[in-house]
């Protein structure tokens, strides 16, 4: 069981970060963002497209070439792409749609149609294929007591310190209290002095940078795909419900947790030979939890029945 | 114990550490007409969640005609004669006035899947039958002319009048009322206070949360009340308006 | 005032429906009839599947992220309870109930499954409904896939459809055979579109009823459908059972019409693909999703050719992506353009529920 510890705490570190940016973006607008995964995935492929090599013709249907940039670059520029993918979708569509008073169930429709859209738009251009980094493969290697490459033990100490400081920001800015204070009160006009439209904006971009940046952890740990968001998103929902729906603290650590249920749970006794079934073990918590204890590990009790 | 329809005993809840009702002793007696008021958060609201099931409390008992109802379904005690109404008037936008009263007439054997999808005879009798009560009931209240109008197009006070009309179409023997007044313009609070009296005068036991401290002191038989959760107190209208607690705690309120 | 406004909408529908297959018609010179049959399959299969949804979520108001798992139980049941054979050896299994017996045992189980799904809806609400359902109907997938000696996981199940084409009368062979058509298709078309016309006719009667119009009331506002003392949890989950039946039916015709059972094709799509019919349709009303299918089903298999003269050099799984990607766009342009569909009243709009 102990071996699968690496895998756990870097699946963790993924569904961490992507949970406290659903978390966020569910505490401050109440969407229920079925096109999260997609933000994630386009932090991978807008990864891909620019650090790619210029002759690596798999992508775009051999109509555009890769930009062949610095790798460390072509992260930064990636999540840069999803900030303001974000933004344009507030912009764009969310926006008008809270102006003209449409319902939180329609809404949670149209996520679900963009997710479509654009997920089949990454298949289009991004093909169906398994795709990686360019970057060269590096050898397990033993850290205290889990397994895992010197990459993503980078990976994971990143995530931690993005998230600490992403925490510190909330706390301790005026636009982080601002927005916080806009999750738990469930009320924009609560916050006096800054534009509500101004708060909801930048919980898009945020939200959507760090799912970007979850996009490539999730793509360097394992690897491109154009579904990787879908196939990922219901963790991420159980990571945010486990550590309570609202608390970027509790998503930190319910996906964190998730995450490593999710893989410790393949060593467990009757999953002998039903690998297959390890993410209905993690979906089942998430179940159980808004059923018999809906406001999470760390949530403040609210009724939500 | 025989006479009182309703009794209270030491009653308590609280959300975090905020205490919203804490009750030792109280009962209401069949027929009567009862106001309860009190400050803004003395937990009127609240204590009709609980004897109506539709919170359950921390700790005591609420008991109907000598029957443990604490922990009871709110549709069960419902079934048992007490209906409610709610603060937020409650009706069901999407269906016209018509069907509101129809689904809140007919019974649950009515309701029955089986009997639905074979239509029986005796379900079509029941219905016309229904169909009659409601439509005597619309024209009492004057809300006849919007039968065949969606619930969510009414004005505010109409909505507090269908809520009313469909809380009586069954006949119950315990009304609560939880604001009948508020958000209704004064002709139509006149019309909703004769009809409450006249509720009372057939014999319904009518308990009765209102901020309209003149409407309440002219037709309540008995006022209790309420603040900061605990009863402080409670006798005919002429006694609560000299009662020394109540102008204090109303005065406190001001104070703020 | 609301007839004459109904019956214009309907006209309409029916307009646009015949209009889309006669485009069918000019898109395809050759085999057309062939290709309008797939077509129509396809359309009753999951057109039987909205109208389930529709008594979730039009009638109930329950959110039902996780219908595909009432199409999957009912197909995996009755299949398995047939002869059929299974796994990657394909073991056999010769024994079995007849057709009939297995499928009211299959459509039985997705109202059970439907009961056990709808035991969430006692507590949550709206959106939280609609995680737990797609994360149960995910398990449910997941655990088909898993056990594969029961359900042939990744394998799936072959060799079943015989079961029900024994029953194929011959006048469908003969006709058929002018048209060009696949019997054993057409067989599964008829009996998609019999079970459409009775489960019309059905909902029609409980529509009006008063076990409907409880529905409803629970759908409006469920404190005061408890005050007026009805059981709303029940009413709940008899939603659920009646909605997951229907669905169960439906699956039960899919497998059939596949030929072949895989646990992938009860992905979320499926659930997300049967929302677009419904929400197309007329969310709330009964015969709407039927005009939402066919219309759906047109604009799916005519995409092929578009997504050809688009991308001419991507291959197979960008063709079909293409075609997901306008379900996308669909569900897009109707929640914020027409969220009453084709047949639903703007009165009884529910998608704006805050």
């Amino acid at each position: 069981m102990l071996d699968q510890l690496g895998n756990g705490l870097l699946l963790g570190i993924i569904i961490s970060v992507a949970s406290v940016a659903l978390s966020l973006l569910y505490g401050v607008t109440r969407i229920v963002n079925f096109a999260h995964g997609e933000i994630i995935a386009l932090g991978a492929i807008a990864t891909l497209f620019f650090s790619s090599p210029l002759d690596y013709r798999v992508l775009f249907l051999d109509k555009f070439s890769p930009l062949g940039l610095n790798f460390v670059i072509s992260c930064i520029l990636a999540v840069l792409v999803c900030g303001l993918f974000g933004g344009l979708l507030e912009v764009f569509l969310f926006r008008p749609l809270r102006k003209n008073d449409v319902g939180n169930i329609a809404v949670l429709v149209v996520t679900i149609g963009l997710s479509i859209l654009v997920r089949h738009l990454y298949l289009l251009f991004a093909t169906g294929k398994v795709q990686n980094f360019p970057l060269e493969l590096q050898r397990r290697q033993t850290y205290l007591f889990f397994d895992m490459t010197p990459r993503n033990l980078n990976v994971l100490i990143i995530g931690i310190i993005v998230m600490i400081i992403f925490g510190l920001l909330l706390t301790y800015t005026r636009l982080g209290k601002a927005m916080r204070a806009v999750r738990d009160s469930g009320e924009l006009s609560s916050v006096s002095g800054i534009n509500s439209d101004n708060i909801i904006l930048i919980t898009w971009i945020s939200s959507s940078m760090l799912a970007g940046l979850a996009g490539i952890f999730q793509a360097t740990i394992n690897d491109v795909r154009w579904n990787m968001g879908f196939l990922i998103l219901l963790l991420i929902f159980a990571g945010t419900v486990l550590g309570g729906i609202g608390t970027s603290f509790g998503a930190m650590v319910g996906g964190l947790l998730i995450g490593i249920m999710v893989q410790v749970s393949v060593g467990l006794p009757f999953m002998e030979g039903h690998t297959e079934a390890k993410n209905a073990v993690a979906l089942g918590i998430m179940i159980l939890i808004l059923l018999f204890r809906p406001q999470g590990i760390f949530g403040k009790k609210e009724r939500i029945s | 114990m025989s006479n009182n329809l309703i009794s209270v005993d030491n009653l308590k809840k609280s959300f975090g550490g905020l205490k919203a009702v804490d009750v030792q002793e109280l009962s209401f007696k069949k027929g009567e007409l009862t106001s309860i008021i009190g400050p803004n958060g003395a937990g009127k609201t609240t204590f009709f969640d609980l004897i109506s099931g539709f919170q359950s409390a921390d700790s005591g008992e609420v008991s109907l005609k000598g029957k443990n109802i604490s922990n009871t379904q709110p549709y069960k005690i419902a079934r048992m004669g007490m209906v409610r109404t709610f603060q937020l008037t409650k009706v069901f936008d999407r269906m016209t006035v018509m069907e509101n009263l129809l689904f809140s007439g007919s019974n649950i054997n009515n309701d029955s899947f089986l009997k639905s999808i074979l239509k029986l005879n005796s379900q079509k009798l029941y219905e016309s039958n229904l169909k009659d009560k409601a439509n005597q009931i619309m024209s009492d209240l004057n809300i006849g002319h919007m039968a065949d109008s969606y619930a969510r197009e009414l004005s505010g006070g109409q909505k507090k009048l269908l809520e009313l009309a469909r809380s009586i179409i069954n006949e119950p023997e315990i009304l609560l009322l939880d604001e009948p007044l508020a958000g209704v313009n004064p002709k139509l609070a006149e019309d909703i206070l004769s009809l409450i009296t006249k509720l009372s005068d057939t014999g319904i036991t009518i308990l009765m949360v209102e901020h309209n401290i003149e409407a309440v002191m002219k037709i309540s038989e008995r006022i209790v009340v309420l603040a900061e959760g605990s009863l402080i107190a409670d006798g005919v209208p002429n006694e609560i308006r000299t009662d020394t607690n109540v102008i204090e705690a109303y005065l406190g309120k001001a104070d703020e | 005032m609301t007839s004459a406004k109904i019956s214009f909408r309907l006209i309409f529908s029916l307009f646009v429906t015949a209009f889309s297959i006669y485009l069918v018609f000019l898109l395809n010179p050759d085999g057309a009839p062939r290709i309008l049959l797939n077509l129509l399959t396809f359309a009753g299969i999951y057109g039987l599947s909205a109208i389930g949804l529709n008594v979730h979520f039009g009638w109930t108001g329950l959110l039902n992220f996780g219908h595909a798992s009432f199409m999957g139980v009912g197909a995996y049941v009755t299949l398995l309870l047939m002869p059929h054979a299974a796994g990657r050896e394909g073991e056999v299994t010769t024994t079995g109930l007849p057709f009939f017996a297995a499928l009211i045992l299959g459509i039985g189980a997705a109202a059970l499954f439907g009961l056990l799904l709808g035991l969430p809806a006692i507590r949550l609400r709206g959106d939280y409904l609609a995680i737990v359902t797609i994360a149960a109907a995910e398990i449910f997938r997941l655990l088909v896939r898993d056990l594969e000696s029961i359900t042939g996981g990744v394998y799936g199940i072959i060799n079943y459809t015989d079961n029900f084409q024994k029953y194929r009368p011959l006048f469908i062979d003969n006709f058929s055979e002018n048209l060009g058509f696949s019997p054993s298709q057409a067989w599964v078309c008829l009996a998609a579109w019999v079970s459409i016309f009775i489960t019309v006719l059905l909902l029609k009667r409980l529509s009006d009823s008063p076990w409907g119009r409880a529905l409803r009331a629970v759908r409006e506002d469920e404190d005061a459908v408890r005050a007026m003392g009805k059981n709303a949890v029940w009413l709940k989950l008899q939603s659920f059972m009646l909605g997951a039946g229907i669905a169960g039916l439906s699956g039960v015709l899919l497998a059939f019409n596949y030929g072949s059972l895989e646990t992938t094709v009860f992905i979320p799509l499926l659930t997300f693909y049967v929302w677009a019919i419904m929400i197309l349709g007329g969310v709330g009303t009964i015969t709407g999703p039927i005009f939402g299918s066919i219309i759906f089903w047109v604009i799916i298999s005519e995409t092929d050719r578009l997504a050809y003269l688009l991308f001419e050099n991507a291959n197979g799984q960008q063709l079909a992506g293409v075609r997901f990607l306008l379900v996308g766009v669909l569900i897009m342009f109707l929640m914020i353009f027409r969220p009453s569909g084709l047949l639903g009243k703007k009165e009884e709009l529910l998608l704006d529920v805050k």
